[in-house]
């Protein structure tokens, strides 16, 4: 074998050192560069995750169709799976190798707005008639940089037959209610989880509209107020219910759906499309009528319910055909008959009031019920408008998870996870 | 001369069989504890792969889990079977694959041979430059691999994701090979110089098939480590030339839901290749990679 002494490893050192150097000069710069191509060019590209997912692919693909056929303009489509996407993203966007209509999470606009390469879309956006929560979902810095697909949020799920089988009456409106209904909930045994709310540290975040229903902003401007006196009661809060197994330990949403459509869970929190995952895994074809929208129980009576806002914009990349792929996005998110035939199709509510009032979607009550319930008064993460607003979410899950399992106080822990998300703005 | 002694005749097993002492049967039982135990550990995820696969999917997240279906089911390797683009992802991988095997092979051997039988200025400086490339983040890797393909104009193609590999498998490769044309004696390379054979030829017919078994592992290690790629092969690839771990991840993985069922029987049915591939090739694999490890 060969052997490597000190002198050696110096060399070995001196080399990665060089080769690291050469490597960091060879990769492209944070921006790419400026726009290049023609605006004006009837051809460019879509690219979308929804395109390669079973339940949406021939949906979207027909959309894209209709439109290409209708307009003759030629779209180019491409896809990446929806865990890899934003990375995807960003990396093409780098190396200017992706023009046209690009569908992004609402979460991830903030990141690639930094890049720069977007283009400001507030002409489309104001012939659009879309929701005021909708245009929310798709501005940052005061520009509409994506058009809102489908505006939906996260929020709170009830398995109706198991609240009434543990003489739940009515849905609960305070926390102080909701925890009665879970202690009832408890009691089922069978191995039912009150509420699947999350545990572990990837979906910890779902902590924060709790944060929020007990009076903390979270950012305050620039300043960051997690560990202010509301967002460590919330935390209490939260390990109270986890020390008396009204919540269960290592859950994240997949592990919360598995069990609500098993029928082993009263609530759990997830997004208006929980209807047809569900539907999917339960061997009760009846539970997705006993499943019911319910505002977050509030502090006190009178309090705004809250809610994460979820959804999907279309943005448009500057550069070659620009300009049709806006007049894309526009047709994609706001044409009546186009979005109404999307809702039927795959269940995701449109975002504008045509859209809406739609018989297709106003006749579907658990969309309306939602809307109503959940959507109205749903806000974004104010955490999104950062970058790093991934790990700014991690620093705070771990935190949080650190008091789950008795290792920090809730105090403690809020200030070390305040202390990581201050060096994460940027 | 050879001499061959008379084999012994076969003693009855029961003759053979030597009555173990008490701390002897102790000590063989808890091996025997420790080996289950780990081989457990290391195949109940294969198991678990395996009855997913089978199981219906209004069943895969029954609560409590059940260690053995209830019910089983073909239907998703039905499906598989009904997925053509699936068939295009496995001719991919397997394009991919095999090409960065043998020119990993190929360059890693002459890059060994070189460092371990010449002497020459920098040649240890070279050797650790080569060991050092595997010390980059592969994310760093990533974005200037990704420019760089960009530039000349390889992005999608299946050219980039075989340098790509390459870039990868070769360090080990080298090494793995230095060590065994290290124990190849220089004798034996002069008494194929006295009797005329110029180093080419010493080199393709003399230290190439005594090192076999080191290429044969080198070979299947760079095969796997192609096969396994994910997200090089996703970044640089076409959808057209997408490889099995993206393409499955495409497919079967979305924002809202995972069909584990479908992803499981997938994962299986495209393993079986390489489970083939190790079986067939296992004693070279075994021998090849011990070969370097001590100088005789």
């Amino acid at each position: 074998m060969t052997t490597m002494n000190r002198r050696d490893a110096l060399r070995l050192l001196g080399l990665s050192t060089f080769g690291v150097a050469a490597l960091a000069a060879c990769a492209p710069d944070a921006t790419g560069g400026a726009a290049t191509g023609d605006a004006a060019a009837k051809t460019f590209g879509f690219t979308s995750w929804s395109l390669n997912e079973a339940a949406q692919k021939a949906a979207v693909q027909a959309i894209v169709d209709a439109y290409a056929a209708t307009n003759k303009v030629k779209i180019a489509t491409a896809s990446f799976p929806y865990n890899e996407y934003l990375n995807q993203v960003v990396l093409k966007l780098r190396g200017n190798q992706l023009t046209g209509a690009v569908q992004v999470d609402v979460a991830w606009l903030g990141a690639l707005a930094a890049m720069g390469k977007l283009r400001d879309l507030g002409a489309q956006a104001s012939a659009g008639g879309y929701t005021d929560v909708a245009l929310s979902s798709g501005k940052f810095d005061g520009r509409q940089l994506g058009l809102p697909w489908t505006t939906g949020s996260i929020g709170l799920i009830a398995n109706t037959e198991l609240l009434t089988k543990a003489g739940v009456d009515g849905m609960p409106t305070t926390i102080d209610e909701f925890e009665a209904a879970l202690g009832k909930v408890a009691k089922l045994g069978g191995g039912v989880v009150p509420y699947a709310a999350a545990t572990k540290a990837a979906q910890l975040k779902d902590i924060f509209p709790w944060m929020q229903t007990f009076g903390s902003p979270l950012l305050s401007g620039d300043q960051v107020t997690i560990g202010d006196e509301p967002s460590v009661a919330a935390v209490e809060w939260y390990k109270k219910l986890y020390d008396a197994k009204l919540i269960a330990p290592d859950v994240d949403r997949f592990d919360a759906r598995a069990l609500f459509s098993q029928g082993k869970a009263a609530f759990y929190d997830d997004a208006i499309i929980a209807r047809g995952v569900v539907a999917s895994q339960s061997p009760d074809k009846a539970l997705v009528q006993k499943m019911a929208p319910l505002s977050r129980p509030v502090l006190k009576a009178g309090d705004t319910p809250q809610a994460l806002l979820w959804g999907h914009v279309i943005a448009v990349v500057e550069g070659e055909g620009a300009d049709a792929a806006a007049e894309f996005a526009r047709f994609a998110t706001s044409d009546t008959a186009t979005v109404a035939d999307f809702f039927q199709k795959v269940q995701l509510p449109p975002t504008t009031t045509a859209g809406l009032a739609d018989p297709k979607v106003a006749g579907d009550s658990f969309t309306t019920e939602w809307t109503e319930k959940i959507t109205k008064t749903a806000t974004a993460n104010p955490f999104w408008r950062y970058a790093a607003d991934a790990q700014i979410e991690s620093a705070v899950a771990e935190q949080v998870q650190a008091v789950l399992v008795g290792n920090s106080s809730a105090k403690d822990a809020l200030a070390k996870a305040a202390e990581a998300v201050e060096g994460l703005q940027k | 001369m050879t001499v061959t002694l008379p084999r012994p005749a076969t003693l009855p097993r029961e003759r053979v069989r030597r009555r173990l002492r008490p701390d002897q049967a102790r000590s063989r039982v808890a091996a025997w504890i420790a080996v289950a135990v780990i081989g457990l550990f290391g195949m109940f995820p294969v198991y678990w792969l395996i009855v997913t696969a089978f199981t219906p999917d209004d069943r895969v997240f029954s609560f409590p889990p059940s260690l053995f279906p209830s019910r089983i089911t073909l239907d998703h390797f039905a499906d598989l079977a009904k997925n053509e683009q699936l068939f295009g992802y496995l001719v991919n991988s397997v394009i991919v694959s095999v090409i960065t095997a043998v020119l990993s092979v190929v360059v890693s051997a002459y890059m060994a041979y070189a460092f371990s039988k010449f002497r020459y200025r920098g040649r240890k400086s070279l050797m650790h430059l080569v060991l050092a490339s595997q010390m980059f983040p592969q994310a760093l890797l990533l974005v200037t691999l990704y420019a760089v393909f960009s530039a000349v104009g390889l992005l999608g193609s299946y050219t980039a994701m075989i340098l790509s590999f390459t870039t990868f498998t070769l360090p080990l490769c080298v090494w793995m090979l230095k060590g065994i044309f290290d124990t190849v004696p220089g004798s034996l390379m002069e008494a194929a110089a006295i009797d005329g054979a110029s180093r080419w030829r010493t080199l393709h017919t003399i230290v190439l098939p005594l090192a076999a078994p080191g290429l044969v592992a080198a070979g299947l290690f760079a095969f796997v480590r192609a096969w396994n790629d994910f997200i090089f092969a996703l970044t640089l690839s076409s959808p057209e030339r997408q490889t099995l771990p993206p393409g499955l991840v495409h497919t079967y993985l979305g924002e809202f839901q995972t069909a584990w069922p479908d992803l499981m029987a997938a994962s299986f049915v495209v393993s079986l290749p390489v489970i083939a591939a190790f079986m067939f090739l296992q004693r070279y694999l075994v021998g090849g990679l011990t070969a370097g490890a001590v100088k005789g």
